[in-house]
């Protein structure tokens, strides 16, 4: 089998499907190609937030409200029940201690065009009746959504399919193929060989492997997170509410939080998502421990007792299922959507971490216009793979 | 099966959006459940998980053999937050 495409885009996942979307609607002949199933890996581990919250005031947020605006076109024009819901979501401030940075997160978000509000006081329990009665603020942003990951993904899919993708699910590629002058000209895979002059790597954590194959070397790390899933019950929340020191589990800083130890070991911060079906997912945890996706008892142990800090009623709610997926995390928590200026015709889009599905409108957008050499919907220097040189 | 048949009882899921699942490329159990939910719900697929390995076998022709069971993930039966988060080991 030699397949011709223009544009061969690696990966399966939501940031693969994505970018096959949005090149396909420019009409360029694109192949996607999977090792496994679609939305088998990462994607079919995680939760499907689209958050401007808990992104850096600037230029990370600004990257989020573009793709916000592009996912509202998808939900219309995709034929796929995405269960999208836009419910806003809050950041729970728990003692004084963590009360001034939560007011200058919330002044500096407001500052940076999101549509905030900090609840103080009775004004907590008014809108969320059932938070434990000791905390003390809540950080708004009225605008973050959710949906239902894998739905997106096998929704961008089929769209790409039914307008003329091609779509080569169980072929792993097993090398990137160069021309003479060290150009891109294909991929070999596990299923015969495939040519196009442009390559696009969107494999999320496998991305440096494949690199790897013709000498890039890509600063992308798999950071394993854990999720529960609760049964269908009443909600304890009416949406999206993540304990304020989320933020500082995130981007590293732990200082402020008054827990055990090992909740800062392994990186554990209450988020509570409730989906469109009625259950809640409760996370989060982030740890490097390579590509072992198996769930640890303890880290779920761990965050049962976190969610229980911030909801205690759900104390007598089953547990029904629980999973970990890795998330690709880069050194600066930006993801690296970018050509590869050692080898023509190759780019990479990956390295999104826990941001994945919020950020693959814009990244598919931004993928497909570099590849048409077209002005970028919004500055792309932050995005470079080069930036790691520096 | 009738197309109205319904599989998978928690989640309400039926003959027809499992073989809608299966001509859009799901290949196993977990395949057919990341696209319908079936076996997503309290039961876990202990009612349903034999009875869309038989629609697999009759959609792609392939005997019972060449499917795996669904991934089984922790914890295998509902447990609640109480009990996983104050249980004294491991």
């Amino acid at each position: 089998m030699t397949d011709r495409a223009d544009v061969i885009v690696i990966g399966g996942g939501v940031i693969g499907s994505a970018i096959a979307y949005y090149l396909t609607k420019e009409r360029v002949k694109v192949s996607l190609v999977e090792r496994g199933d679609i939305a088998s890996g990462t994607s079919g581990a995680c939760d499907g937030n689209i958050l401007a919250i808990d992104k850096m005031p600037g230029y990370d947020s600004q990257l989020t409200l573009k793709s916000q605006k592009l996912l509202d076109e998808l939900v219309e024009s995709v034929d796929y029940d995405l269960e999208y819901a836009q419910r806003g979501s809050v950041l729970v401030v728990e003692d004084e201690k963590q009360e001034p940075v939560a007011r200058d997160w919330f002044t500096r978000q407001k500052e940076a065009g999101l549509p905030m509000r900090y609840l103080a006081g009775r004004e907590v329990f008014e809108d969320e009746p059932l938070l434990a009665r000791d905390v003390i603020g809540l950080v708004e942003c009225a605008s973050d959504a959710s949906l239902n990951p894998m739905a997106l993904v096998y929704g961008l899919v089929e769209a790409s399919r039914s307008t003329g993708a091609l779509i080569r699910p169980f072929t792993e590629v097993t090398q990137i193929l160069q021309d003479s002058t060290g150009a891109v000209c294909g991929v070999k895979t596990t299923r015969g060989m495939m040519s196009a002059n442009q390559v696009v790597l969107a494999a999320g954590v496998w991305t440096p492997a494949l690199a790897s194959t013709v000498g890039v070397a890509v600063p992308i790390k798999p950071r394993k997170g854990h999720i529960l899933v609760a049964e269908r019950s009443p909600r304890p929340a009416r949406r999206k509410v993540q304990e304020f020191g989320y933020l500082l589990t995130k981007f590293g800083g732990t200082e402020g939080r008054r827990v055990e130890a090992e909740m800062d070991q392994y990186g554990i911060a209450m988020v509570f998502e409730p989906t469109e079906h009625g259950n809640f997912l409760i996370g989060s945890s982030r740890e490097f421990v390579g590509f072992d996706r198996r769930c640890n008892h303890h880290v779920l142990q761990l965050m049962a007792r976190r969610a229980l800090r911030f909801f205690p009623t759900i104390r007598d709610l089953h547990i029904i299922r629980s999973y970990a997926g890795l998330r690709p995390h880069t050194p600066d928590h930006l993801p690296i959507v970018s050509p590869v200026p050692a080898v023509p015709g190759l780019y990479i889009a990956a390295g999104h971490e826990g941001d994945g599905v919020g950020l693959a409108p814009i990244t598919g957008k931004l993928m497909s216009e570099m590849i048409a050499g077209e002005p970028t919907s919004i500055a792309t220097e932050p995005l470079k793979l080069d930036r790691f040189d520096k | 099966m009738e197309d109205d048949t319904i599989v998978c009882r928690c989640e309400e899921v039926t003959v027809e959006e499992i073989r809608k699942a299966i001509r859009e490329g799901a290949v196993d159990v977990t395949g057919v459940k990341r696209r319908t939910r079936a076996g997503m719900g309290l039961c876990q697929g202990r009612t349903c998980e034999k009875i869309v390995t038989q629609i697999l076998v009759q959609e792609l022709q392939q005997p019972l053999s060449a499917f795996k069971q669904a991934t089984v993930q922790t914890p295998v039966q509902p447990i609640t937050f109480n009990l996983l988060a104050n249980a004294s080991h491991d």
